[in-house]
């Protein structure tokens, strides 16, 4: 991978937790417009990682460099749609008590707090929410609470949320964390196919999944952490063949 | 008969000026959780802002009005960005919070009463003003002002929060604050800006009460503890039922004192809290 490939890289990344190196010296690159898959046992600093990329956790050491120019030492939850970056979270967490589709709307409001205070959400946001719903299947969901979906919907209804949001502001990274457990599997086959489209429309996905069969399926490039370090990188088939991967992955 | 118009009108007239209060009181503990007790002292401040532009320096009424509003509403804003916001970065608990805001609240009051003496302060020009008769009742013209801009206030807040991307911004910060940031949405500056929005509607009340009655400094406490009052009967974080429940309290303490002396109003008032608080305490609206 050539140097102009990357469009996020981290250089030394660091975060501790009471003195346990959660993230620990980690330099990794993600190639713009494929999906790249992080795996790892439990424990190796997936969720950190991303969390750390999403300005939920404070940086403690090193750097994340965005487009190659960018340097961030630290990261505020809220610039993260300036930076072009979305996530869904492992523990899916919605606004419980407003309807689905406000649940989507509310990420298309004006980026200035003043300007909001005068802005009406009008159809072209309609229509992308529209868009989004349609896209995981919950436009007829769409005037119930969040509260009232089920678990699988719940997902489904966090990946329109993050949808609308990077079709409206031009989300180059997009991060899925665990988005397949617990799914059905008609929903896994949706969000498996979505994220296939969000790759051809040259978008770039990461992925934290533990499902072998759809890291191989769905990524182009798999970085393998252990104990929040780099342990391996390399295509799916390479890297899923390794004996040290393998390993850590067995706990031997 | 006519006794008992009257109480009912002093009872809407209550309960404009405490769903005010309320109003604000509510829209800020939806997004932050905590009981700010300063907000008593928002109207003071907005009293006696009023009192200096328009008494002393001679500004034209409806000016001094608007920047007396303005006034309170940044002096909230500030409370939360020199206090609160400073607590919540260090993730103070809500009790925490709640100390600290009755600290802002005494600080605040007692630099009202230096500056301006504990004199019992009226504001408005003509002391008696024509009376009107309604429904064999009496109100005087500021009375009939202080419904208008109440109901006004409660019209203008929910289209602000039905109708725009901040509405929505703030009603999912109310939801799940921690889930608001990480969908980006910038929560300290929405907060910002709803600790200026409800600070001005308690200043708003504080010039009201001025009118019909008159501002000192220690005048906050009362009308904090109906606006209180008001939103837990009405179901706290609840800013419809905070009017309601407003509305409720307004007339259950003026017809309350029908039969005794006026000054058991306050007994009444809180003696509905605890009945609220015993047999409903979600309060009308449940959240």
């Amino acid at each position: 991978m050539t140097k102009t490939d990357a469009i996020l890289k981290t250089k030394g990344l660091t975060k501790r937790f009471d003195g346990v190196r959660a993230v620990d010296d980690l330099s990794i690159s993600i190639a713009k417009g494929k999906v790249t898959s992080v795996i790892g046992p439990n424990g190796s600093g997936k969720t950190t990682l991303t969390n750390v990329l999403s300005g939920l956790a404070e940086i403690d050491g090193g750097c994340v460099v965005l487009h190659g120019t960018v340097t961030l030492k630290k990261i505020r939850p809220f610039d993260m749609p300036s930076y072009g970056m979305a996530r869904t979270f492992q523990e899916v967490r919605l606004f419980e008590q407003m309807p689905v589709i406000d649940n989507v709307l509310v990420v298309l409001t004006e980026r200035s707090v003043f300007g909001a205070l005068f802005e009406r959400h009008g159809a072209f946001h309609e229509r992308q929410a529209e868009e989004a719903l349609k896209k995981v299947g919950l436009w007829e969901k769409r005037g119930g609470l969040a509260s009232g979906l089920s678990y699988g919907q719940r997902k489904l209804l966090e990946i329109a949320r993050v949808l609308a949001v990077s079709a409206g502001r031009q989300m180059d990274i997009i991060i899925f964390d665990e988005p397949f457990a617990g799914l059905f599997p008609k929903m896994v086959k949706t969000v498996s196919s979505i994220i296939r489209e969000l790759r051809d429309e040259g978008r770039t996905v990461i992925l934290i999944e533990h499902n072998m069969d759809l890291i191989r399926e769905l990524s182009d490039h798999v970085i393998v952490m252990d104990s929040g370090r780099f342990l391996a990188e390399g295509s799916p088939a390479e890297v899923l063949e390794r004996r040290d991967v393998i390993e850590a992955y067995l706990g031997e | 008969m006519e006794i008992l118009s009257q109480l009912i009108l002093n009872g809407v007239m209550a309960g404009a000026l405490y769903a005010l209060m309320a109003l604000g009181f509510n829209l800020i503990y939806g997004v932050t959780r905590f009981f700010n007790l300063a907000h008593g002292v928002l109207a003071a401040i907005g009293g006696y802002a009023f009192f200096t532009l328009s008494k002393m320096l001679g500004l034209n009424i409806y000016l001094s009005v608007a920047t007396g509003v303005a006034i309170a509403g940044l002096a909230g804003y500030g409370f939360d960005r020199l206090v609160y916001s400073k607590l919540r970065k260090r993730k103070a608990s809500n009790l925490v919070l709640l100390v600290a805001s009755l600290g802002v609240f005494t600080t605040a009051q007692a630099a009202l009463s230096i500056i301006f003496t504990s004199q019992f302060q009226t504001l408005s020009e003509t002391a008696g003003q024509e009376a009107l008769s309604v429904l064999g009742g009496v109100v005087t013209r500021t009375q009939v002002i202080i419904i208008f801009s109440s109901l006004a206030s409660m019209l203008g807040l929910a289209a602000l929060l039905n109708g725009t991307s901040f509405g929505k911004a703030v009603r999912a910060i109310s939801d799940d604050e921690e889930v608001a940031r990480m969908v980006g949405i910038n929560t300290g500056r929405v907060t910002g800006y709803v600790f200026f929005i409800g600070s001005a509607l308690a200043g708003l009340a504080g010039i009201l009460v001025g009118f019909d009655t008159g501002i000192q400094p220690t005048m906050g406490m009362g009308l904090l503890l109906k606006g209180v009052i008001a939103s837990i009967i009405g179901g706290v974080g609840n800013i419809y039922g905070g009017v309601l429940g407003a509305f409720l309290l307004g007339l259950v303490e003026n017809l309350g004192i029908w039969m005794i002396p006026g000054e058991w109003k306050d007994a009444v008032s809180f003696l509905l809290l605890i009945v609220f608080l015993v047999f409903r305490p979600q309060g009308i609206i449940k959240r």
